[in-house]
C-alpha cells in the first residue's frame, strides 16, 4: 500500500508542477484566485493527517497548550470534506474528539465526544465563527470558510501576492465587515488575512509563519492568529503531515468518536 | 520674641516690600493653579502600596476585570418589559454604538447582542447549540420571546443582563480607565437622546450606574462646586463684615489676607503635583473664615486705640504686640488640629490636613504683616475715616443690644446656677457618649450625590430591578505551589534514575530543567510537556524513557489544576449556594455557575442536570466545550488559566460600606464553620470592598489623629497658661463639643462617613480658640480686679461678645456649603456651623460655671499677694 501511495504522490507532484507552469501568467479573476487558494489551503491530496500543537497566549503572556491530530478526507475536490480531530494533550482532555462533515454552502454536521462524560453530542451548526477550543482560531479557520459566502474583489497584484478583498454576502453572518487576503502568486497559499470591523479597523490577523512542500503540496507548517483587540495570540504548528494515506469513509463515522481510529492516528515511521 | 518685633517692624517700615513680596507669592502660586488635576477615585484613599489595594489591582489584572459603566434600559410600560422588538432594537443600537467608542474594552462588553446563547437546538434534537444571543435585533414579538426564554435559561445572564422581572436590561461596559467614564457617559447619553428622538413611543428609560461614573461625575461637579462655593463663601464673609463694620476700608484688609492665603496654599498644593481630592477642594472654604478672624481682631483693637492725627505706628505696635500671643496660639492650635490629619493613613486626607495647617499659619503671618502694612499705607484722611467707623461703638458701647443683654443674663445665670449647669453638662455629656456608641460607620460614594441627582435615581432604579450594580470579588487561591514544584522535581528525577541506561536521559533532562528554572509550577509543567514530547521525537533511542517521563509530567499537570477537582469545586459550590441564599447578596457568578450550566446543556438541558461534573476530566472537558463559544475568554474572568485561583463575583444591591461589611462577616462566619480546604487562601477584591478598607483605616486613623491632636493642644495649653488647671479648663469646651456633636450624629442616625470623620480634628483646632480667648481675658481681668463676680460681669461684656461674633463669622462663612449639590460639602458646612455654635455656647456658659466651683481662684489665675495688694490699692484709690 505504501508503494502505491508513493507513486500516487509522485504523480501529484508532476501534476502540480504542470499546473504551476500553466498558471504562471497572472490571474485577474478574483473568484478564480480565491477558488484556487481554497483548494491549496484545504484540499491538498485526497486525504491527509497532521499533528498539531497549539499555543494560546493571552495578553498577559499566560499560555495554554493543546495537542491534537487532524485527519481529513475529501469527498469531492473543493466540495464536501470530513474532519476528525482527536485531542491528546493536555491529558485531561485526551481522546476528546470532534467530527465534522463539512458541506460548503450548507450546514456542517458536527459531533463531539467527551470521554470524561462518556458523551457523544451533536453540535448544532450555528455559525462557524466560534472559537476553536478556546484559541483565537475559529472553527472556520480550521475547516475553511466557504468561498460562496463572500464576494471577492482583486484589489492589487503585487510581485508576490494577489490582494483580495472579501465581503460577506450576508453582513449578519459574520462579525467582520470585510477581510483582505494576501494570496501568494506562486503557491496560492493565503499567507496573510486581515479582518476589519465596521470602522475599517483591522482587529484580527491570520498569518502563515512557515510552510514547506510536502508530497508536492505547499503545506502550512506554522500559522498564527492575532486578536488585536485583546492582544492574545495563538500559534499552530503542524508536524508529521502526510497526504493521500488512503483513508476510507468509515474513519469519519460516528463510531470513530468513541473509538478513534488508532491506525491513522499513530505516526507511521 | 525677636520674630514678633522683626515682623511688625518689617511690616510698618517697609510696607511696599511686604506688598510686593505677597503679590509675588500670590502670582507665583496663581500660576500653578491652571495645572490643577482633580482626583475623585476613592481607591486613592489608600496609598498605592496598601496591601488590599495591591491585591485588588492584581486581581483585576489576573482575571482581566475592568471598571465598568452599567447602562440600564428599563421598560415598565410594555407588558413584555424589555422583551419587545422596539426596546431590543434600541438596546442593540445603543450597544453597537458603545462598542465603537474609544476607551471601551470592546471584547469584554456584555450585552444581549454580544453574549452567547448556549442551548439545545430546536431543529436538531439532542444537539447543543452555541450562538449569539441576539446577533441582530428581533423584529417580531415571537423572536423577542425566544430571547427571553434563552436568557431565563442561563443563570450567568439572568438577573445580570436582564432583570428577573424582565423589565430592565443592562449593558456592562468595561472601560480602559475610570477617568474616561465621565466623557464616555456623555457620549453614551448622546446616543440615548438620539434613540429617544427616533422612537419616542418606545417607553424606554435609560439609566447609567456603576461606581466609575459616580466617581468621575463627582470630580466634574466638584470642580463646578469649587468655582461656586469658594467665591460664595468669600462673598458671605464680605457681607457679614459689612454688616458688622460698614467700612470698605476695614473689610479690604481681611479679604486680602484671606485671598492671599487661599491662593498661595492652593498654588502650593497644585505646584507640588498633588491632585485635588474631595477634601482638598474644600481648602478655600476652610481657610477663608479662619484667615479673616485674626485680622478682624487687629482692626477692631486698632480702631479703638488709634487717635486721629497721630501716626498709626505706635497704636499698631501696641495692638499687634498685645494680640500676637493669643493669635499665635489660636493659629497654632488650629493648625495642629488640621495637621493631626497627617496621622491618618489616607493620603488625600493627609495632604488636606497639612495644607490647611500651612494655610492657617500663613494667614497668621499675613495678618501680622500685611494688615499693619495696609494700615501704615493708608492716608491720614482714610485713617480718620476708619476711626469714624470705629468698632468701639459696635464692640463696647452697645451694651443695650439684644446680644449684650442676652450675654449679661447668661453670665448671671451661669454663676447663680453653676452647680445645676455643671450637672446638666455632665448629663448631656453622658447622653452624648451613649449616642456616640450608636454611631453607624458607613459611606457610599454614590450617596455623595443628592437624592434627586440622576446618578442616585439610576442607582435606585437599577438596583430595584437587578441583583445589584455593586461588585465584590471573593478570590480563592491555591497556595504552596513552590513546595509542590520542588517535590515534583525530586520525584521526576527519581523516576529517571529508576530506569536502566538513564544517564543520557538524565543529562538531557537536567539541561531542559535548567532552562525552565525560573518558571512557576504550572508554566514549568506546561513547557515540560512540550520539551519532553520533542525529546521523545529527537532521541528516539530513549523514546520509552521520554514517554514515561511525559506521562509523569502530564499526571502532575492534570492534578495541578486545583479548581477542576471535585472537592475544590464542591467547596466553591456550597459557598456560593450559601451566599445566594442570603438576602445580603443579590447574585453571584462563578466558575461553578458556568460549569453547571454547560454540563446541563451537554446532558440535554434537563434542569436535573444542573450540577457539577463528577470528575476532574469531565470538568476539563465541560470547560473545553464552553471554550467553543463566541466568548471563550469569559472563562478567565472566573478562573486563572492554571486553575489555581478563582474569583466569585458577587453583585450587591447597595454600595454602602456597612452592607459590604455584613457580607464579609457572613463569609467569615461561613468559613469558620466550613474551613477552607488545606492550602487554600481566601481574599476580597472589588471597589465596594476597597471602600470598606479605607473607611476602616479612616476610623482608626482618625482616632489616633484626634488623640495626638488632643494631647498636643493640651501641652500647648499648659505652656500658654503655665497652669495645669487652666490648661485642662481650656480643653473642656472642645471635649464637650466633640462628644456632643458625635453623640448627636449617633442619635440622628447620620452615617459616620469621610467628611464626618475629618470634622473631629477640625473641631479640636477651632473650638479651642474660644477657650483660649476666654480664659486669657478671664485671667487678666481677674488679675486686675481681684474679684470673681466683677470678672464675670466684665467677661460678659467684651470677650463673650467677641467670641459670639467670631463664632457667627466662621459659622456663616461656611453656610455656602449648605447650598452645594454634593452631599459631603453640605455635611461639612452644617456640622462646622454647628460646632462653632456649640463650642461658643459651651465656652461662654460652662467655663464660668466650672470656674465658679473652683475655690481658690487666686491660685487658679496665678494671682500673687503683690497683685492682690495692688488691685486693692487701686480700688481704694478709686
Amino acid at each position: 500500500m505504501s508503494k502505491f501511495i508513493g507513486i500516487k504522490s509522485l504523480l501529484i507532484v508532476m501534476a502540480v508542477s504542470a499546473l504551476n507552469t500553466v498558471y504562471a501568467t497572472e490571474l485577474t479573476d478574483a473568484n478564480a484566485i480565491v477558488s484556487k487558494a481554497n483548494l491549496v489551503a484545504y484540499y491538498a491530496g485526497n486525504d491527509g493527517r497532521s499533528e498539531a500543537r497549539m499555543l494560546i497566549t493571552d495578553a498577559q503572556g499566560r499560555e495554554q497548550k493543546r495537542q491534537f491530530t487532524i485527519l481529513r478526507r475529501d469527498r469531492e475536490e473543493g466540495g464536501e470534506q470530513d474532519f476528525l480531530v482527536v485531542f491528546s494533550r493536555p491529558s485531561d482532555v485526551r481522546n476528546t474528539v470532534f467530527l465534522v462533515a463539512k458541506k460548503p454552502g450548507g450546514d456542517d454536521d458536527r459531533w463531539l465526544y467527551l470521554p470524561g462524560l462518556d458523551l457523544v453530542k451533536r453540535i448544532s451548526a450555528g455559525d462557524k465563527r466560534t472559537s476553536f477550543v478556546g484559541s483565537h482560531y475559529f472553527y472556520e479557520d480550521v475547516s475553511g470558510r466557504s468561498i460562496t459566502e463572500d464576494s471577492h474583489q482583486l484589489l492589487e497584484t503585487s510581485d508576490k501576492y494577489y490582494v483580495i478583498e472579501n465581503k460577506p454576502l450576508d453582513p449578519n453572518s459574520a462579525e467582520f465587515s470585510r477581510y483582505i487576503a494576501w494570496i501568494n502568486k506562486a503557491s496560492f497559499l493565503p499567507e496573510k488575512i486581515e479582518y476589519q470591523d465596521e470602522n475599517d479597523k483591522v482587529y484580527r490577523r491570520v498569518e502563515v509563519l512557515a510552510s514547506e512542500v510536502i508530497q508536492g503540496h505547499e503545506t502550512v507548517t506554522k500559522s498564527q492568529v492575532s486578536d488585536l483587540r485583546s492582544g492574545g495570540i495563538t500559534t499552530l504548528a503542524f508536524r508529521f503531515q502526510h497526504y493521500d494515506l488512503g483513508m476510507d469513509q468509515a474513519v469519519f463515522s460516528e463510531r470513530s468518536l468513541r473509538k478513534p481510529p488508532r491506525e491513522w492516528l499513530q505516526r507511521d515511521e | 520674641m525677636g520674630l514678633r518685633a522683626w515682623l511688625v517692624a518689617l511690616a510698618m517700615e517697609k510696607p511696599k516690600q511686604v506688598f510686593f513680596g505677597v503679590i509675588a507669592l500670590v502670582v507665583l502660586a496663581g500660576l500653578q493653579i491652571p495645572s490643577i488635576k482633580v482626583d475623585t477615585d476613592p481607591e486613592n484613599m489608600l496609598p498605592h502600596d496598601q496591601v488590599d489595594r495591591v491585591f485588588h489591582d492584581e486581581v483585576k489584572k489576573r482575571f482581566s476585570l475592568y471598571d465598568s459603566i452599567i447602562v440600564g434600559v428599563v421598560n415598565t410600560q410594555n407588558p413584555q418589559g424589555v422583551y419587545n422588538p422596539q426596546t431590543l432594537q434600541d438596546l442593540h443600537k445603543l450597544s453597537s454604538a458603545v462598542q465603537s467608542m474609544k476607551g471601551v474594552i470592546r471584547q469584554d462588553l456584555m450585552s444581549l447582542d454580544t453574549v452567547d446563547n448556549i442551548s439545545q437546538s430546536s431543529n436538531q434534537p439532542g444537539a447543543i447549540r452555541f450562538e449569539w444571543m441576539m446577533k441582530s435585533a428581533p423584529t417580531t414579538q415571537a423572536q423577542a420571546d425566544q430571547i427571553k426564554a434563552s436568557v431565563e435559561n442561563l443563570p450567568l445572564l439572568q438577573n445580570t443582563l436582564v432583570s428577573g422581572d424582565g423589565k430592565a436590561a443592562g449593558i456592562y461596559i468595561p472601560i480602559e480607565s475610570k477617568s474616561e467614564s465621565y466623557r464616555l457617559s456623555k457620549e453614551i447619553q448622546t446616543v440615548i437622546d438620539q434613540l429617544n428622538v427616533e422612537s419616542p413611543a418606545a417607553d424606554n428609560e435609560f439609566y447609567m450606574a456603576g461606581l466609575p461614573v459616580a466617581e468621575d461625575t463627582f470630580g466634574v461637579e466638584m470642580f463646578i462646586q469649587m468655582a461656586i462655593s469658594a467665591p460664595l463663601a468669600g462673598l458671605m464673609i464680605f457681607i457679614l463684615m459689612w454688616v458688622f463694620f460698614r467700612s470698605m476700608l476695614l473689610i479690604t484688609a481681611p479679604m486680602l489676607v484671606a485671598m492671599a492665603a487661599v491662593i498661595i496654599t492652593m498654588g502650593l498644593l497644585i505646584g507640588q503635583g498633588y491632585t485635588v481630592h474631595i477634601m482638598s477642594s474644600m481648602i478655600p472654604i476652610f481657610l477663608m473664615p479662619i484667615a479673616v478672624v485674626d485680622s478682624v481682631h487687629i482692626l477692631s483693637e486698632f480702631s479703638d486705640r488709634y487717635k486721629p492725627g497721630d501716626k498709626p505706628n505706635a497704636a499698631l505696635k501696641a495692638v499687634v504686640g498685645h494680640l500676637f500671643t493669643p493669635m499665635f496660639y489660636t493659629s497654632i492650635t488650629s493648625a495642629v488640629g488640621f495637621a493631626s490629619l497627617a496621622f491618618t493613613p489616607i493620603p488625600p486626607v493627609q495632604i488636606f490636613g497639612l495644607h490647611v495647617a500651612f494655610g492657617i499659619l500663613l494667614a497668621f503671618v499675613l495678618t501680622v504683616t500685611l494688615v499693619p502694612a495696609y494700615i501704615v499705607s493708608l492716608s491720614p484722611a482714610r485713617l480718620a475715616a476708619l476711626k469714624d467707623h470705629s468698632l468701639s461703638e459696635q464692640v463696647h458701647e452697645d451694651n443695650t443690644s439684644l446680644l449684650s443683654r442676652l450675654l449679661a443674663m447668661t453670665g448671671r445665670f451661669s454663676i447663680a446656677k453653676s452647680k445645676t449647669l455643671v450637672m446638666m453638662f455632665v448629663a448631656v455629656t453622658l447622653v452624648s457618649i451613649y449616642g456616640l456608641t450608636t454611631i453607624q460607620i458607613n459611606d457610599n460614594p454614590v450617596r455623595w450625590f443628592k437624592e434627586d441627582h440622576r446618578l442616585r435615581i439610576a442607582d435606585r432604579v437599577m438596583n430595584e430591578h437587578f441583583s445589584g450594580t455593586y461588585d465584590a470579588f471573593l478570590v480563592l487561591e491555591r497556595t504552596g505551589l513552590d513546595e509542590q514544584k520542588t517535590e515534583f522535581l525530586a520525584y521526576l528525577r527519581k523516576q529517571v534514575n529508576a530506569r536502566e541506561n538513564a544517564q543520557a536521559v538524565t543529562d538531557k533532562l537536567d539541561s531542559i530543567l535548567r532552562t525552565l528554572e525560573g518558571e512557576d509550577y504550572s508554566t514549568l509543567l506546561q513547557k515540560l510537556t512540550y520539551q519532553l514530547d520533542d525529546a521523545a521525537y529527537e532521541d528516539s533511542a530513549h523514546e520509552a524513557h521520554w514517554m514515561a517521563l511525559l506521562d509523569t509530567v502530564e499526571q502532575a499537570q492534570s492534578s495541578s489544576k486545583y479548581f477542576l477537582t471535585p472537592s475544590a469545586l464542591g467547596y466553591l459550590n456550597d459557598l456560593q449556594l450559601f451566599l445566594d441564599d442570603s438576602a445580603l447578596v443579590g447574585k453571584s457568578n462563578s466558575l461553578v455557575t458556568l460549569l453547571k450550566t454547560v454540563y446541563r446543556e451537554l446532558q440535554g438541558g434537563d434542569p436535573a442536570h444542573y450540577k457539577l461534573p463528577d470528575n476532574r476530566n469531565a470538568a476539563a472537558q465541560t470547560i473545553l466545550s464552553f471554550q467553543s463559544s463566541h466568548r471563550p475568554d469569559d472563562l478567565w474572568h472566573m478562573v486563572t488559566p492554571d486553575f489555581n485561583a478563582t474569583a466569585l463575583w458577587l453583585q450587591l444591591k447597595s454600595g454602602d460600606n456597612q452592607e459590604m461589611s455584613r457580607v464579609i462577616k457572613l463569609v467569615d462566619d461561613y468559613v469558620s464553620e466550613h474551613p477552607l480546604p488545606a492550602n487554600v487562601e481566601m481574599n476580597w477584591a472589588g471597589l465596594t470592598y476597597i471602600n470598606v478598607v479605607w473607611q476602616e483605616q479612616m476610623v482608626t486613623g482618625m482616632l489616633s489623629s484626634l488623640t495626638s491632636a488632643f494631647f498636643m493642644v493640651l501641652v500647648m495649653m499648659f505652656v500658654l497658661f503655665r497652669s495645669i488647671k487652666l490648661g485642662l479648663l481650656a480643653m473642656l469646651p472642645l471635649t464637650v463639643t466633640i462628644l456632643f456633636i458625635y453623640g448627636l450624629i449617633g442619635f440622628v442616625g447620620k452615617d459616620y462617613d469621610m467628611p464626618i470623620a475629618v470634622l473631629s480634628a477640625l473641631t479640636l483646632g477651632l473650638s479651642v480658640d474660644f477657650a483660649i480667648h476666654f480664659l486669657e481675658r478671664c485671667r487678666t481681668t481677674y488679675q486686675e480686679s481681684g474679684s470673681w463676680p466683677s470678672t464675670v460681669t466684665e467677661m460678659y461684656k467684651g470677650p463673650a461678645r467677641a467670641i459670639s461674633r467670631n463664632a457667627v463669622v466662621v459659622a456663616i462663612g461656611f453656610t455656602p456649603l449648605l447650598f452645594a449639590p454634593l452631599v459631603p460639602y453640605i455635611t461639612v458646612g452644617f456640622f462646622l456651623a454647628m460646632i462653632m455654635a456649640v463650642s461658643a455656647v459651651v465656652t461662654v456658659v460652662l467655663l464660668p460655671a466650672v470656674i465658679n466651683g473652683i475655690k481658690d481662684k487666686d491660685k487658679l489665675f496665678a494671682m500673687s499677694e503683690d497683685d492682690r495688694l495692688k488691685s486693692i490699692q487701686e480700688k481704694n484709690n478709686v
